[in-house]
C-alpha cells in the first residue's frame, strides 16, 4: 500500500517514518532513490537514460537527507499550515469553493549552467513574439511573404481586429511572458505551451517561494538558490515604463473575485504595491483612463490586465462582456495608457503557429529557434494534412485556435480518446481541416516525488509541468530565476491545468557563486511615501459595508443574548424570569423585526439558534457575518492575513448544525465567543490597517451602523414608560452596565440611562461617541469641490453632531429618538451617494438597444 | 440607379442618460458597383466629441460621446447613392466550391476584404453541425461555389417562414434554426454558417432594399426597413445573395456595410449610463431616382 503525502498523510506519516530512520545519511538517502526508476523512454529530471543521476538533484538530496524524516515531514506539514492560515487558495474552473494551494511536493532544482541556456531561449522565444505581434497587428509582412498563413491569424479569437494599426504605448506588446516546460524524448527543453495573454502563476511561484523560505532556511541558503525580489522589482519597473507620467500609477486590472486566481491577484498587487482595480473602477474621459476613487477621478497611466484581451472593451470587443471599461482602447490608440500585455497579444497562443516560427525566427532574427516546440502540423496546409491524416493514431489533435475559455479549453484529440468524442471530432476535421493541428506531444517528463510507504520514505517520478516567466524591463528580457511546477500526484495525469490531484512545487535555480540576499533588498530604493495612493470608490464601499456588517453581526449577537438572559441570569436589576414579562417580548418583537427571526412566537432556545446561526432568515447573526465576508473578499489586498482568519473562525463559530436544537447555555457560550471573535476583528482593523482613506471607511461603517443601531434600541429599551427591566436590558446592550453602577448608586432610571448610552460623549458606545467619531472621519476626508463650503454629507453630519451635544436627556423622548434615527440614516445613504456613486451598488452601464 | 436614403434612429430613454458612447455605422459603402454621390449624419444632441475612424472591414464608423444628460437620442442619415452592378453570374458557373475553400485558406492577405476574416464562427454565428449538415446537401463534390451557395440560398428561402414576431435582434443562431423562422438578419446567419460549416468564406451584409409601393399607391413616408443579406466568396471575389427573397444582388440592393455578423455592422450600437427603460424607432425611406420629386409631395 503506498499513496502520495497528502496535508492530513503527512501527520500520520511521522510515526511510520521514525522507525526505519533511525539510519543516517547515506543510508537513508540509498532508501529513497534505491527503488527510482524513470519509466522508458521518459525523460526525468533525476536519472538519465542510463539510470545515472543527474543535474542539481544529487546535491538537494543530500542536504535534504542530512535532515531526518520526521523533521522534513515537520517542515512541510508547517508549510502547509501556514498556507492554510494565509489563505492562500485558488478556485477550479466552474467551481465556486476555494481550494486550499497544495505544496506538497519537493522543489524542482535546476543547476545554473542549465538555466542559463534554457534562459537564453526563453529570452528569444519572448522577443520573436514581440515581433510576430508587432508585424500581425502592423504590416503583415509574415502574411504577405508566405512565412505565416493568413488563416492561421484570421482564425484565432485573440486576433482583435480593432488593433490593428494600433503601435503599443511604450513600444512593446508584451512585457510579460511565460511558457509552459517540459522535456522532449531527447531531454531538451520543449515549449509546450507559450503565454502571452495575461500568464497567471507568477503569484503562486512568490507565495511558494515565500512558504518554503521560512520553512527551509537553511537548506535555501547552503544550496545557494537564485531568489526573486531583483526580478520582481525590475518587473514592476517594466509594467510602468513607457508611461507619460513619471510617477505613474499602474493597476491591476483584475477579473474579479469570482476567478480562478483571484488570490493570486490580490497578493501580487499587494507585493508589488499596485492598485488592485475591476472594470467598473475604471472609467474612460477626456481620451484617458481614470480610476474612481473617493477623491474623484484620477488618471490610470499603466494597466496590467489580467482579463482576456477580447472583455476588455464591451464597446470595440466583446459586447457581451461585464468585466472591460467601454472605450478603452482609445487610450492605447492615442497612446495616453500603457498597458501589459496589450490586448490581442494572445494570438500568438496559437496552436496553429508552431510549424512556422522557426521559419519566422530565420526571417526576423536571423537564427533558428534555440527552445523548440513539440513537432506540429497546421491541417490547413496540404502537406500538413497529408501528414496527420496518414498518422492519425499517434497524433494528439488540437484546436488550431486556442479556445477563448471554459468548457472545451481541453478539446483534444489524443491517441486515448473515447470513440463517440473521436467520431464528433473527425467529422468536424473532415468538413474543416484547417481548425485543426497535429501535435507529436510523446509523454511529459517526470521528477522526484515523495511517496510514503510501511518502510517509509521514497521518492518516486512524477509528470509535471513547469511554468516559467520573462518579463521585459527597461534593460530588456529578464528571466525569473525559478517558476511554477506542477506536479502529478498519480503517474499519467497531464498537470498542465491546476486541479485536484495536481500539487505545486518551488524552483530552484542553484546558482554557482554565494546568493548575497542583502544586497538583494537594497537595488532599488524606493521614494519614500506615506499615503498608498488613492482609495478606489469600490474598495471604499466595500469597506464601508464591510464594517456596517460586522457591527450589525454584533447588535444581533447582543440582542440574542439578551434575550437568552432575559429568561435566565439576572442583567442588572432581577428580571421576573417570565418569558411573557414586557421587556421579554420587546426583545423578541425586535429580534422578528430584524428579520432575526421569522416568528416572536417560538422557544427561547429555537429563537436564540436562529437568530444567532440561522440560515433561512436574513437578519441572523450568521448572515450579516456572511455578507461582511463577502465585501472582505473584494478587499484580499487591503485587509490583514489575521482578519481574513478571524473572520474565517467567525463564520465556523456560527455555522452550527441547523438540524440540531441547542441548549440555552450552549447558545450563550457561543453568542459569548463569537463576541469576543468580533471584538478581535475590531482590535485588527483598529491597531493594525493603516490610517490612509481605507480604516476610515470600515470605522466610518461601524460607526454609523452603532449609532443606527443604539438609537433603536433606545426606542425600544428607553422609551417614555420604560421600567428597570427594560433600562437594565439596554445599559446589557450598549455594554454600559458597569460604567452605570459606578456612576449612580440609586440604581435605572429613564433620564440617566437615556443620557448615557445617547449623550454622553465619553461612553464609547453612546450614540454621541458615534457621531463625533463620524464627524472627525469626515473631516479627514478628501474633499472633491474645493471652494470651502462643507460638503452636504459633511453639513448632515454637523447637525446631527449639534443635536446630540446641545441636547438633555429629556429632549430625546420617542418624536426625539426616531428624528435622530432617521438623519442617521439618511447620512448613511449620503455618504454612499458622495463616495461610492459607482460602487456594486450603483447602476452599471447599459447596451443601447439594437435593431436589425 | 440613384436612391436617396434616409435612416433615422430616435432613442427615447424613461430616464435622462448622463453619459453615452456610441458607435455609428450609417454611411453607404463604396465600391463594388456603387458610389456615394452626398452622405450627412445629423446627430441630436450634439456630441460631446466625434471621430471617425475605418474599422478592419474598411466600415467607416463615427465614434461619438454624449456627455449631458438627454431623454432623446436622434440620429438622421441622408445620402444619395449610385448603384450600379454587373448582373449575377448564372448559378452553376465559376470555381467548384472545394477549390474556392483551397484558394481561401492559402491567401496571403488580412485586408478589408481578405476570405480568411470570414471563414471561422464569430460572435452571432457559431458553427453549428446541424447547420452544416443542412447546407451539406447544396454541396455535391465539384459543384460550383457559387452554385452551390445559391441552391442553399434557393432552400433557405423555401424552408423558412419570414416572421418579424418569431425572433428579435438577440434570438441565438440555433434558436432561428430550429424555429425555420425569422428575419432578414436570421436568415442571413444561417445561410453565414451554413457556408462556413463547409469551409466557404461568408460575410454578413447590412443595407438597404429597394421596395416597389402597391400598384395605384403613392410610397409611404417611413416605411421600409434597412435589409441584412449575405456575401459568398467564390474563389476570386464576393458575389451577393439574398435568402430572404431568393435573389442574386443586383442594383436593386445598397450596401452599408459588410462584416462578419450582424454584431461587425450594427448601424448604431453603444453604452449609456442611466438606469430607465429605453424606446427605440427606426425609419426608413429608399427612394428610387424616378420616385423622388413624389416624395416632397408626400413629405
Amino acid at each position: 500500500m503506498s499513496s502520495t503525502l497528502g496535508a492530513a498523510q503527512v501527520t500520520a506519516g511521522y510515526q511510520a517514518a521514525t522507525g526505519p530512520d533511525a539510519a543516517d545519511e547515506p543510508d537513508r538517502l540509498a532508501r529513497w532513490t534505491d527503488g527510482y526508476r524513470p519509466e522508458p523512454g521518459r525523460p526525468d529530471e533525476y536519472r538519465d537514460a542510463d539510470g545515472r543521476p543527474r543535474g542539481a538533484w544529487p546535491r538537494l538530496l543530500e542536504r535534504l537527507a542530512r535532515l531526518s524524516e520526521p523533521e522534513i515531514m515537520a517542515r512541510f506539514v508547517s508549510a502547509e499550515r501556514h498556507i492554510r492560515d494565509t489563505g492562500i487558495s485558488f478556485r477550479i474552473y466552474g467551481d465556486q469553493r476555494e481550494h486550499a494551494w497544495p505544496l506538497g511536493s519537493l522543489p524542482l532544482v535546476i543547476e545554473a549552467a542549465e538555466w542559463r541556456s534554457l534562459s537564453a531561449g526563453l529570452i528569444q522565444r519572448a522577443e520573436l513574439m514581440e515581433a510576430v505581434l508587432a508585424d500581425v497587428y502592423g504590416p503583415g509582412r509574415l502574411v504577405a511573404d508566405g512565412l505565416l498563413p493568413a488563416a492561421v491569424v484570421a482564425g484565432s479569437p485573440e486576433f482583435l481586429r480593432p488593433l490593428q494599426g494600433v503601435s503599443p504605448p511604450g513600444g512593446r506588446w508584451l512585457k510579460l511572458y511565460a511558457a509552459d516546460i517540459g522535456r522532449g524524448p531527447d531531454g531538451a527543453w520543449r515549449v509546450l505551451a507559450d503565454r502571452t495573454q495575461a500568464p497567471s502563476g507568477l503569484g503562486y511561484a512568490l507565495e511558494n517561494r515565500m512558504v518554503l523560505g521560512r520553512t527551509f532556511p537553511d537548506v535555501l541558503e547552503s544550496l545557494q538558490v537564485e531568489r526573486f525580489p531583483a526580478f520582481f522589482q525590475a518587473f514592476r519597473e517594466g509594467l510602468a515604463s513607457g508611461a507619460a507620467r513619471s510617477d505613474p500609477r499602474i493597476c491591476l486590472l483584475t477579473s474579479g473575485p469570482y476567478s480562478s486566481t483571484y488570490v493570486e491577484q490580490a497578493a501580487l498587487a499587494r507585493y508589488l504595491g499596485l492598485m488592485l482595480v475591476e472594470g467598473d473602477d475604471l472609467v474612460m474621459q477626456d481620451g484617458c483612463l481614470h480610476v474612481r476613487t473617493v477623491s474623484g477621478l484620477k488618471r490610470a497611466d499603466a494597466v496590467w490586465r489580467r482579463i482576456d484581451g477580447d472583455f476588455l472593451d464591451p464597446l470595440e470587443l466583446n459586447p457581451a462582456s461585464r468585466l472591460g471599461i467601454p472605450g478603452v482602447i482609445e487610450a492605447l490608440r492615442n497612446g495616453s495608457l500603457v498597458m501589459a500585455n496589450m490586448p490581442g497579444s494572445g494570438v500568438v497562443e496559437s496552436a496553429a503557429l508552431s510549424p512556422y516560427l522557426d521559419g519566422i525566427a530565420q526571417r526576423l532574427l536571423g537564427e533558428g529557434l534555440k527552445l523548440k516546440s513539440p513537432p506540429a502540423w497546421w491541417c490547413g496546409d496540404p502537406a500538413g494534412l497529408a501528414h496527420v491524416r496518414d498518422n492519425l493514431d499517434a497524433m494528439t489533435l488540437r484546436p488550431a485556435a486556442t479556445p477563448q475559455r471554459g468548457a472545451g479549453r481541453d478539446a483534444i484529440l489524443g491517441p486515448q480518446a473515447l470513440a463517440a468524442e473521436r467520431e464528433r471530432v473527425l467529422a468536424a476535421f473532415r468538413d474543416r481541416p484547417f481548425d485543426f493541428v497535429g501535435q507529436d506531444l510523446g509523454p511529459l517528463s517526470t521528477m522526484p516525488a515523495w511517496e510514503r510507504t510501511d518502510r517509509g520514505l521514497h521518492l518516486v517520478p512524477r509528470p509535471f509541468a513547469l511554468r516559467v516567466f520573462a518579463a521585459r524591463t527597461p534593460d530588456g528580457w529578464r528571466v525569473m530565476p525559478g517558476g511554477f511546477c506542477r506536479v502529478s500526484e498519480r503517474e499519467n495525469v497531464d498537470p498542465i491545468e491546476m486541479r485536484l490531484g495536481i500539487r505545486s512545487a518551488d524552483v530552484w535555480i542553484l546558482s554557482e557563486n554565494p546568493v548575497d540576499v542583502r544586497h538583494l533588498g537594497q537595488q532599488a530604493t524606493p521614494r519614500v511615501r506615506r499615503i498608498s495612493g488613492h482609495l478606489p470608490s469600490r474598495a471604499a464601499d466595500s469597506l464601508f459595508w464591510f464594517g456596517r456588517y460586522v457591527e450589525r453581526a454584533e447588535a444581533v449577537i447582543r440582542l440574542t443574548l439578551a434575550h437568552l438572559r432575559s429568561v435566565g441570569d439576572a442583567v442588572v436589576t432581577d428580571i421576573s424570569g417570565d418569558t411573557e414579562a414586557p421587556t421579554a417580548l420587546r426583545i423578541r418583537a425586535l429580534l422578528e423585526e430584524w428579520g432575526a427571526t421569522r416568528s416572536a412566537d417560538m422557544p427561547t432556545a429555537a429563537l436564540a439558534q436562529e437568530a444567532l446561526v440561522g440560515r433561512e432568515v436574513h437578519g441572523s447573526a450568521r448572515a450579516h457575518v456572511i455578507s461582511a465576508r463577502t465585501n472582505a473578499a473584494t478587499l484580499r489586498a487591503r485587509l490583514s492575513g489575521e482578519a481574513w482568519r478571524v473572520l474565517a473562525d467567525l463564520i465556523d463559530l456560527l455555522s452550527l448544525d441547523a438540524a440540531r436544537a441547542f441548549t440555552e447555555s450552549q447558545l450563550l457560550g457561543r453568542a459569548e465567543r463569537a463576541l469576543s471573535h468580533i471584538a478581535a476583528l475590531s482590535g485588527l482593523t483598529h491597531e493594525n490597517m493603516n490610517r490612509a482613506a481605507g480604516w476610515h471607511f470600515v470605522d466610518l461603517g461601524r460607526r454609523i451602523e452603532r449609532a443606527i443601531n443604539t438609537s433603536a434600541f433606545t426606542l425600544a429599551f428607553a422609551h417614555d414608560e420604560a421600567g428597570a427591566d427594560c433600562l437594565g436590558v439596554l445599559l446589557s446592550l450598549t455594554d454600559s452596565q458597569v460604567t452605570y453602577g459606578a456612576r449612580y448608586m440609586q440604581g435605572v432610571a429613564l433620564d440617566p440611562v437615556r443620557d448615557m448610552v445617547l449623550l454622553d460623549p465619553y461612553n464609547p458606545r453612546s450614540v454621541a461617541f458615534q457621531a463625533e467619531a463620524i464627524g472627525r472621519h469626515l473631516a479627514e476626508l478628501p474633499a472633491l469641490s474645493a471652494d470651502g463650503i462643507p460638503e452636504p454629507h459633511c453639513r448632515l453630519a454637523a447637525r446631527i453632531v449639534a443635536a446630540l451635544r446641545s441636547g438633555e436627556a429629556a429632549d430625546f423622548d420617542v418624536v426625539g429618538l426616531t428624528r435622530i434615527e432617521d438623519d442617521l440614516e439618511r447620512l448613511a445613504d449620503t455618504i454612499a451617494g458622495r463616495y461610492f456613486p459607482n460602487g456594486p451598488h450603483a447602476l452599471r452601464p447599459e447596451k443601447l438597444a439594437g435593431l436589425a | 440607379m440613384i436612391y436617396t436614403l434616409r435612416h433615422v434612429t430616435t432613442y427615447t430613454y424613461a430616464k435622462p442618460v448622463s453619459f453615452a458612447r456610441c458607435s455609428l455605422r450609417l454611411k453607404p459603402a463604396e465600391g463594388e458597383g456603387q458610389s456615394v454621390i452626398e452622405s450627412v449624419v445629423t446627430i441630436d444632441p450634439s456630441p460631446a466629441t466625434a471621430v471617425i475612424r475605418r474599422d478592419t472591414f474598411g466600415i467607416e464608423t463615427v465614434g461619438i460621446t454624449l456627455d449631458a444628460p438627454h431623454t432623446r437620442f436622434r440620429v438622421e442619415a441622408l445620402s444619395k447613392v449610385r448603384v450600379e452592378r454587373a448582373p449575377p453570374p448564372a448559378p452553376e458557373s465559376g470555381r467548384g466550391w472545394e477549390a474556392a475553400r483551397a484558394a481561401a485558406i492559402a491567401s496571403r492577405d488580412l485586408g478589408a476584404d481578405a476570405p480568411v476574416h470570414f471563414l471561422f464562427p464569430s460572435a452571432r454565428v457559431p458553427l453549428l453541425p446541424d447547420v452544416t449538415d443542412y447546407a451539406r446537401k447544396s454541396f455535391s463534390p465539384g459543384r460550383s461555389a457559387y452554385g452551390a451557395a445559391f441552391d442553399l440560398m434557393t432552400r433557405i428561402r423555401a424552408d423558412f417562414r419570414f416572421d418579424a414576431k418569431a425572433t428579435d435582434v438577440h434570438t441565438p443562431l440555433s434558436e432561428a434554426f430550429a424555429l425555420r423562422a425569422g428575419v432578414c438578419q436570421d436568415f442571413a446567419h444561417v445561410m453565414i454558417a451554413g457556408l462556413r460549416g463547409m469551409g466557404l468564406p461568408a460575410a454578413y451584409v447590412s443595407g438597404y432594399l429597394r421596395t416597389i409601393p402597391p400598384a395605384g399607391r403613392p410610397r409611404l413616408r417611413g416605411a421600409d426597413a434597412s435589409h441584412a443579406w449575405v456575401a459568398v466568396w467564390c474563389g476570386d471575389g464576393w458575389l451577393g445573395l439574398d435568402p430572404t427573397n431568393g435573389i442574386g444582388v443586383r442594383d436593386d440592393h445598397i450596401v452599408v456595410a459588410r462584416g462578419r455578423d450582424y454584431g461587425d455592422v450594427a448601424p448604431i450600437d453603444g453604452i449609456v449610463s442611466g438606469s430607465g427603460k429605453q424606446k427605440l424607432k427606426v425609419e426608413v425611406d429608399v427612394i428610387p431616382q424616378d420616385e423622388a420629386e413624389a416624395l416632397a409631395l408626400v413629405g
